[in-house]
């Protein structure tokens, strides 16, 4: 069985991309995804409505978890292709952050071309605002406190090695629930 | 093309996308769209572009823009599309639906013989008028030829 996605393709794909765009531009602050649509596990209704928002024939998506059925939903209603290997993927939806791969297997970026990097979308249990490890960067004020559960350790220590490759690194969306919330490349982490 | 009564789902498909409009609503009356029908593509307008090749061989030219509605449905577990030309979104939705019901094994028969029949005959009548009208219009050209 086959499932739809938006309702009115145009109009959900821009309230998403709109608060997407808000949460790339306010990092490390939890947002509420307007309109979400309906995925076959492991992805869930938010992480697809992210893909169905920013994917279509030019865009390539790793999936970490290559299901048949999430495959063929995603070529159907985005027309992007799947890839093979992390490297070569603009979009990548990690559905079990546990077993991810290394950040640094992602592309990063050329050095004349940094966008050409991947943008990694993260399944998690849930944040916590105002509690947990400190960020600051463009787009936060003093600092953004949040804690993300569900990611192993070595995710941050991975992080922190990516950030003296500025301009080139990757940028993560989180998901849980029907919240997002994002850590572009420039995001620091603050030590305690 | 389209003479045989036992159509391929590519011939099917072409046959329902061709249909008159008003002609296939007719047809496809006694099968609406069930309410458990998934609509999983909506029915959407957009442009084609439609390339050639003079006779066939020639290099690829782009012939112009057209616009094209498309839609897909599931029902029971069969997915039809439909690729129609023009805007005519119902048209899209029956075709779809046409589709999806022609690959049910229990409801082929019924749909090929009330819904595909009537609509090829349609087409062929509308082909050969087309072909008696340009016939009637041909010009013999001739040529005197000079004694020399």
């Amino acid at each position: 069985m086959m499932l739809a996605a938006f309702t009115h393709p145009v109009f959900d794909s821009q309230r998403n991309f709109r608060e997407l765009l808000q949460a790339m531009a306010r990092p490390a602050s939890p947002r509420t995804l307007p309109v979400l649509a309906p995925a076959p596990v492991p992805a869930t209704p938010a992480a697809m409505a992210i893909l169905l928002t920013l994917c279509d024939t030019s865009t390539s998506v790793w999936l970490q978890q290559a299901d048949e059925a999430l495959s063929q939903h995603l070529r159907f209603h985005t027309g992007c292709g799947l890839v093979q290997t992390p490297v070569e993927a603009d979009f990548a939806l990690i559905t079990d952050p546990t077993t991810m791969p290394p950040l640094d297997t992602f592309a990063l970026g050329d050095p004349r071309y940094p966008d050409r990097s991947a943008s990694l979308i993260v399944q998690v249990e849930a944040f916590h605002a105002n509690t947990g490890p400190r960020f600051a960067g463009p787009g936060i004020r003093d600092v953004e406190r949040v804690r993300i559960d569900g990611l192993p350790e070595r995710f941050w220590r991975e992080r922190v090695a990516l950030a003296s490759r500025l301009p080139l690194g990757i940028d993560l969306y989180f998901v849980a629930a029907q919240n997002i919330l994002a850590l572009p490349r420039t995001t620091r982490q603050l030590e305690d | 093309m389209d003479t045989s009564p036992h159509l391929a789902r590519p011939q099917w498909m072409s046959l329902l996308a061709q249909a008159e409009p008003a002609e296939l609503a007719a047809a496809m009356a006694p099968f609406a769209p069930p309410a458990h029908a998934t609509w999983l593509r909506p029915p959407q307008t957009g442009l084609y572009m439609l390339r050639g090749r003079i006779g066939g061989t020639g290099p690829q030219f782009n012939l112009g823009e057209v616009s094209v509605t498309r839609c897909s449905v599931q029902i029971d577990g069969h997915i039809g599309h439909a690729w129609v030309r023009g805007g005519n979104t119902k048209h899209a939705e029956l075709a779809a639906c046409a589709d999806a019901w022609l690959q049910a094994s229990d409801k082929h028969p019924q749909l090929s013989a009330q819904v595909l029949e009537p609509l090829r005959q349609s087409l062929q009548a509308r082909r050969e008028a087309a072909s008696r009208k340009a016939a009637a219009s041909k010009v013999e050209f001739f040529t005197v030829v000079r004694g020399e």
